[in-house]
């Protein structure tokens, strides 16, 4: 797994099989995919990795999806939300992915938080769907804080994960094409291609040392 | 009028782009305006005219677009950006960039699109579809009708399950 999409929504949430959307994404370049909602799997060499998401306003509602999935290997991703949330969704050592950061206010992930994800291996997902999709000021912002949140990545190491949030194969985006819209943002071409390696990195965390007895 | 010596006319690279899905009737004219428009959008207007983006050829679901020299990073993500034209659902996906057109002509061959095959009606979550099939196991599902059609892109093995 060197270069993961982080997140694709195959049929019935978007208009793609699974497998064309692997295809698509063996043709753009990369080697696996994190579809959401599906079982994870392998289809003509591309690596399927079952995403679940979690959208939830109180830590325990993501507990309980958690407990729920037993597929594995399963990228669990919550939703951002305020900042006592995305420090429990940090802490909790479930949840892999923080994603649709640009949608909480800019204090809800600060220097701490960014500290505590880059020891316990959290990512931040950086939707490139939006820059895509948005026009005018809604895409400023989204730019705005994705700066933001490379600016953070660059000081205290947090994982990022890149998502082209394709619905359909026509809005997946190749190696490349994330290469030049993650520039838009700050990001450099080397931190791209290690962002777009980091779902491994992220699913085969070192666990933190525990002492028994 | 003496022509300006080749040291002192302004530098261009060539980036080949492949527009899907394939059959899509394109003609430069249009692919241009769209892609303006996509980098007025990011890059506004003094970008654009800083990038000085062209459609030098449109064929076969392949062009050619010319930019300034150090603008074809911008040029790529103005294309990942732009999602349809005239209503209908695109990608325009960069394949190579060059400083001439000679060595992304012979690339073009390459990666022009196969035609696509159209075949019998099929049945698909409990609706009938007109399949067309591609180069390798790719199939491309219209809904039957007039207008709104909607189109599904799947596979032969998710046609057979």
């Amino acid at each position: 797994m060197e270069y993961t999409d982080a997140c694709v929504y195959p049929l019935p949430n978007g208009d793609s099989s699974l497998r064309r959307m692997a295809i698509e994404a063996r043709d753009l370049g990369f080697d696996s995919i994190v579809a959401a909602c599906v079982e994870g799997g392998s289809y003509r060499g591309v690596e399927i990795v079952g995403g679940i998401l979690a959208r939830a306003k109180e830590i325990r509602e993501v507990q309980a999806i958690a407990r729920k999935s037993t597929s594995s290997p399963a990228l669990l991703m919550a939703s951002a939300g305020p900042y006592s949330l995305n420090r429990a969704l940090i802490q909790t050592g479930w949840v892999r992915v923080i994603r649709e950061i640009q949608t909480t206010p800019k204090n809800s992930f600060d220097h701490i938080l960014s500290r505590i994800a880059a020891e316990r291996q959290v990512a931040v997902d950086l939707d490139l769907s939006l820059i895509v999709r948005e026009r005018g000021y809604l895409r400023q912002k989204v730019l705005q804080r994705y700066a933001d949140i490379v600016l953070l990545h660059e000081k205290f190491g947090f994982p990022l994960t890149i998502s082209s949030g394709a619905r359909s194969i026509l809005e997946m985006k190749s190696r490349r094409d994330m290469t030049a819209l993650c520039s838009l943002f700050g990001l450099d071409r080397d931190g791209t291609l290690a962002a777009l390696g980091s779902v491994n990195r992220v699913l085969n965390r070192h666990k933190p040392v525990e002492v028994v007895g | 009028m003496k022509p300006r010596p080749p040291t002192m006319r302004g530098k261009h690279r060539y980036i080949l782009v492949r527009t899907d899905p394939p059959g899509l009737d394109l003609d430069g004219r249009t692919l241009y305006y769209a892609v303006a428009e996509s980098l007025t959008d990011l890059y506004g207007d003094a970008g654009v005219a800083r990038i000085q983006p062209s459609v030098v050829s449109c064929s076969d679901g392949c062009a050619i677009i010319r930019c300034s020299r150090a603008a074809e990073d911008e040029v790529i993500a103005g294309l990942a950006a732009l999602t349809n034209i005239h209503d209908k659902k695109i990608a325009v996906r960069s394949i190579l960039t060059s400083g001439t057109m000679r060595s992304l002509r012979q690339q073009k061959e390459r990666w022009n699109a196969p035609a696509p095959s159209p075949c019998e009606d099929v049945p698909f979550q409990g609706k009938s579809w007109i399949p067309v099939r591609y180069r390798g196991t790719k199939v491309d599902l219209f809904e039957k009708g007039f207008k709104n059609q909607e189109r599904l892109f799947l596979t032969e093995e998710d046609l057979e399950e």
